[in-house]
């Protein structure tokens, strides 16, 4: 009778337990640090309560493991590879990191909630601005005086945290991708986002002049005529579009008509549409480039040059289309690198710039104050961590630091010549994923590579000690090597060293000055209109692409109109056109 | 008297894991549904944020256009859960035919096939729908090239039919699944009674109509109240994966729209008013159906 008493305890007390194991299982978590990185790597998929690890820092030669809430991020749990070995050999530290991309936003509300976000933060400038407000964020600027290579960025980090909310001197955040040329000037090759065709289909057809978007059509029309199909025999579109990055990087509407606005000097701000005088006016304008664009997209469709398929599939098929070659023109600058290989260049079949002459484009000038993310220190950690934390970031922004984020590694990636410059070799080891020799740290390099995927310093910056920036399509040997026939017919054609030349010598870049400005995060009311506005903007844009007459899209977009009227989207734009005037002002003083 | 204290007491310690897992797992989360009634957004602790009242209710339905949606998510809800309901004898029949099947082997992979794809994710339900509907995939293929089409058709971008097609897709994954519970019926049926009318001449659709439909019907019920108390669940994964932008106005259901207004852009104290609303509905019809039932049966079934 005792014994099954005792045992119903025992057995009662168990169930307990395991029920609440789920709640408790993050308190041995904080054992991690004593170096076992299996453990944390656990402790960090879990990642939805408090980690404990900042209690128990011990001594300074003990390894410690830093967890990074990064917003860049596509990769989370801890970081490995040749990567890792350059950090652990300097610092005796392991990065954990916490990506929400990966797990999810509503990891940011769980974590928050728990009033540890992690002990390195990298957050988008509006979330950056509540946590220091919520007092998730330390304030450094007791210490950053001692670390020489934050230092160089003191006028940047001073104007980004003057910027937050009652700041009375404390300095929070550091700015990431900051450059040091000047907030007015661009002095990269390439922008963002311009009108992309193949060179061997576009010379096919004798290089035309291409006034307007029409034009454009009847340029794509004929090299699909031309070349129905890809090698393969698949069928090529001029068209693939996507719908999963719709409503992102805080711009309403389908991604893919944000982007093309670009091309007439506009850049949509969250509701709000920027037009190059320096006005704001709503999406639903119908003189705006958002209609335009849209209108453009439907013209396409209606001539037969839209992949069917657009609308329902993702990012991941489309871009599978573009390495297929089934994809005729291209718009982000990063895009041609699904297609655009060394061999194509050569042999003249890659994608490459050819203007539209009524078009004017839109580029924003060099992050000399950053890109918009910023790098803070964890409000929880204690002060051996916090020191090792500032002394990481310190090396972070150094000239070693960014050479190793941007070029990568001494004799695998770059081999050092007589003058002190750099010339790449393995030029493939990211997009092959090669081997790592073991003294390096072995593994695959892509699988290696710095998963914070952020940066303090451009890869556009001058690296002190070469010279030349980090980003090796800038070296001179560089240059020299990559120097195509395709290239060269181009600039005859075009009479222009490299595209941005061409906009520069004709007049047809707008230059969005680079400001500091902490804008204000959407209230709750906000935030809700803005998810549904959006929905309901990029719902009909997608059937608007695909009707087959002028009247049934004019009709969609009064019905469009409507609905969003009936959603509060007055009180967006009000809330946008104030909420990005600031920003404005601040680059008006460029003019 | 004194033995019969400590038994109670005995007995009560058995049944305290289970109080308290359901008061952590089931009551506790209840606590959540204060953010309805604050203007939550993170990263602030809701002790930061301003005390709304109803706001958020209210906010729903506080002028025409968003009355309208509301109105069409509903509508979808009760669409395809009517649909379902509609065709709740599918997997009884379903169960009832299969029995039927005196080839035992036949039998049991009959049975084995349509069970199976209760066990794949919707997830992939999908991307097998996408290989073989898209406009590349195996079914304008093979119309393309038996020349009945010219032009590929985009299957799933057309919101024709939706309701049904979804009602398709469900059966295709669930009916095997759902004829377990009559199966199991059928067969705690006494066969004496099977004897006694096959002496007395029954053929084997009497046999049907007079002994299996009537012993299984009870199960029937009770499945089909319990789904009417479910009726504003149809669950977000199915529709969540088959939606985008070309049928999304007849596909979203209240989950979907749930999911939809909170993961976007963090909505998080209107989507908590209207799971409030959803669940107290749920409440009143789960009632409403088990008074019913105890009208028209005798008997309720909580």
């Amino acid at each position: 009778m005792k014994l099954r008493k005792v045992t119903a305890l025992l057995l009662a007390g168990a169930m307990v337990m395991a029920s609440l194991a789920g709640c408790a299982g993050q308190g041995g978590a904080g054992t991690a640090s004593t170096g076992d990185a299996a453990t944390t790597s656990d402790a960090g998929a879990a990642t939805t309560t408090t980690d404990a690890s900042s209690g128990d820092a011990a001594a300074s030669g003990d390894k410690m493991v830093f967890e990074i809430y990064d917003a860049a991020a596509n990769y989370q749990g801890m970081q490995t590879g040749w990567f890792q070995k350059v950090v652990n050999d300097r610092f005796n530290v392991d990065l954990n990191i916490i990506a929400p991309q990966v797990a999810g936003d509503a990891i940011y509300q769980t974590r928050a909630s728990s009033g540890n976000l992690g002990d390195i933060v990298l957050l988008d400038s509006t979330d950056f601005a509540d946590c220091v407000k919520s007092g998730l964020v330390k304030d450094i600027s007791a210490d950053l005086g001692n670390y020489p290579n934050l230092m160089k960025f003191k006028e940047q980090i001073d104007v980004y945290n003057q910027g937050l909310e009652g700041n009375a001197g404390e300095i929070y955040g550091i700015p990431t991708e900051m450059m040091d040329t000047s907030p007015s000037s661009y002095s990269q090759d390439v922008i963002y986002s311009s009108p992309l065709l193949r060179w061997d289909l576009y010379s096919e057809l004798g290089c035309p002049d291409i006034a307007d978007l029409d034009g454009l059509l009847d340029v794509l029309d004929q090299m699909m005529q031309a070349h129905p199909t890809n090698d393969a025999g698949d069928p090529a579109y001029p068209f693939s579009l996507w719908a999963d990055w719709d409503g992102g990087d805080g711009m309403l509407g389908i991604a893919n008509v944000v982007q093309l606005t670009t091309w007439y000097g506009e850049k949509l701000r969250g509701s709000m549409i920027l037009k190059p005088d320096g006005t704001f006016t709503p999406l639903t304008d119908k003189t705006a480039s958002y209609y335009k664009i849209l209108k453009f997209l439907n013209n396409a469709y209606r001539r037969g040059l839209v992949d069917p398929d657009s609308g329902t599939q993702d990012w991941n098929s489309a871009c599978a289309k573009m390495g297929a070659g089934q994809v005729y023109l291209m718009w982000y600058s990063w895009q041609v690198g699904f297609w655009n290989s060394q061999e194509r260049l050569e042999n003249g079949t890659a994608f490459i710039f050819i203007p539209v002459q009524d078009q004017n484009y839109y580029c924003d000038a060099d992050a000399y104050f950053g890109s918009g993310r910023v790098f803070g220190v964890g409000s929880q950690v204690d002060d051996a961590k916090y020191q090792k934390i500032m002394e990481f970031l310190d090396w972070y922004a150094s000239p070693e630091g960014a050479t190793f984020e941007h070029t990568g590694i001494k004799d695998f990636n770059y081999t050092v010549n007589d003058d002190g410059t750099y010339t790449a070799i393995n030029t493939n080891a990211l997009m092959d994923n090669l081997p790592v020799p073991e003294e390096y740290g072995g593994g695959g390099y892509n699988d290696g590579n710095n998963a914070i995927n952020q940066w303090i310093v451009s890869s556009n910056s001058t690296n002190p000690e070469t010279g030349e920036t980090y980003n090796k399509e800038y070296w001179k040997s560089w240059k020299e090597a990559t120097s195509t026939q395709m290239k060269k017919d181009w600039q005859a054609r075009f009479n222009a060293e490299e595209p941005v030349d061409w906009m520069k010598k004709n007049n047809k870049l707008v230059i969005s000055p680079n400001v500091s400005v902490s804008l204000d995060s959407d209230t709750a009311d906000i935030a809700v209109i803005r998810n549904q506005c959006n929905e309901i903007v990029c719902d009909y844009s997608w059937k608007m692409i695909f009707v087959n007459d002028d009247a049934s899209f004019d009709a969609m977009w009064d019905e469009m109109t409507a609905s969003l009227e009936g959603n509060g989207f007055k009180d967006l734009c009000d809330f946008d056109q104030t909420k990005h005037q600031k920003e404005l002002d601040a680059k008006n003083k460029y003019k | 008297m004194n033995k019969r204290k400590a038994r109670g007491y005995r007995e009560f310690l058995l049944i305290l894991p289970f109080i308290i897992l359901v008061a952590i797992f089931s009551y506790y989360p209840l606590y959540g549904w204060v953010y309805a009634f604050f203007d939550y957004k993170p990263p602030f602790p809701l002790t930061k944020e301003t005390f709304v009242g109803l706001k958020w209710f209210s906010y729903m339905v506080d002028n025409d256009i968003k009355r309208k949606q509301l109105g069409q998510v509903l509508l979808n809800t009760f669409a395809v859960s009517g649909l379902s309901m509609l065709f709740s004898w599918f997997p009884m029949i379903f169960a009832v035919f299969l029995n039927e099947i005196k080839c035992k082997p036949y039998r049991k992979f009959v049975q084995t096939a349509t069970t199976l794809p209760n066990f794949i994710s919707w997830v992939l339900v999908y991307s097998i729908a996408y290989c073989v509907f898209n406009t590349t995939g195996v079914v304008n293929t093979v119309m393309t090239d038996l020349g009945i089409i010219s032009k590929p058709i985009a299957f799933l971008n057309s919101s024709e039919h939706i309701w049904f097609k979804m009602w398709l897709w469900l059966t295709w994954k669930n009916a095997g699944w759902a004829a377990i519970m009559y199966i199991a019926a059928i067969s705690g049926i006494d066969e004496e009674l099977y004897e006694a009318a096959r002496v007395d001449g029954a053929n084997r659709i009497q046999l049907i109509f007079h002994i299996t439909l009537p012993s299984i019907l009870p199960t029937y019920f009770v499945l089909l109240f319990l789904n009417i108390a479910n009726f504003l669940s149809n669950g977000m994964e199915q529709f969540f994966v088959f939606q985008n932008p070309f049928n999304r106005q007849t596909i979203e259901v209240l989950d979907l729209y749930v999911y939809n207004l909170a993961m976007g852009s963090g909505g998080y104290s209107l989507s908590t008013a209207i799971g409030i609303l959803k669940s107290v509905v749920s409440i009143i019809l789960l009632c409403v159906t088990n008074g019913i039932s105890k009208m028209t049966r005798g008997e309720g079934f909580i």
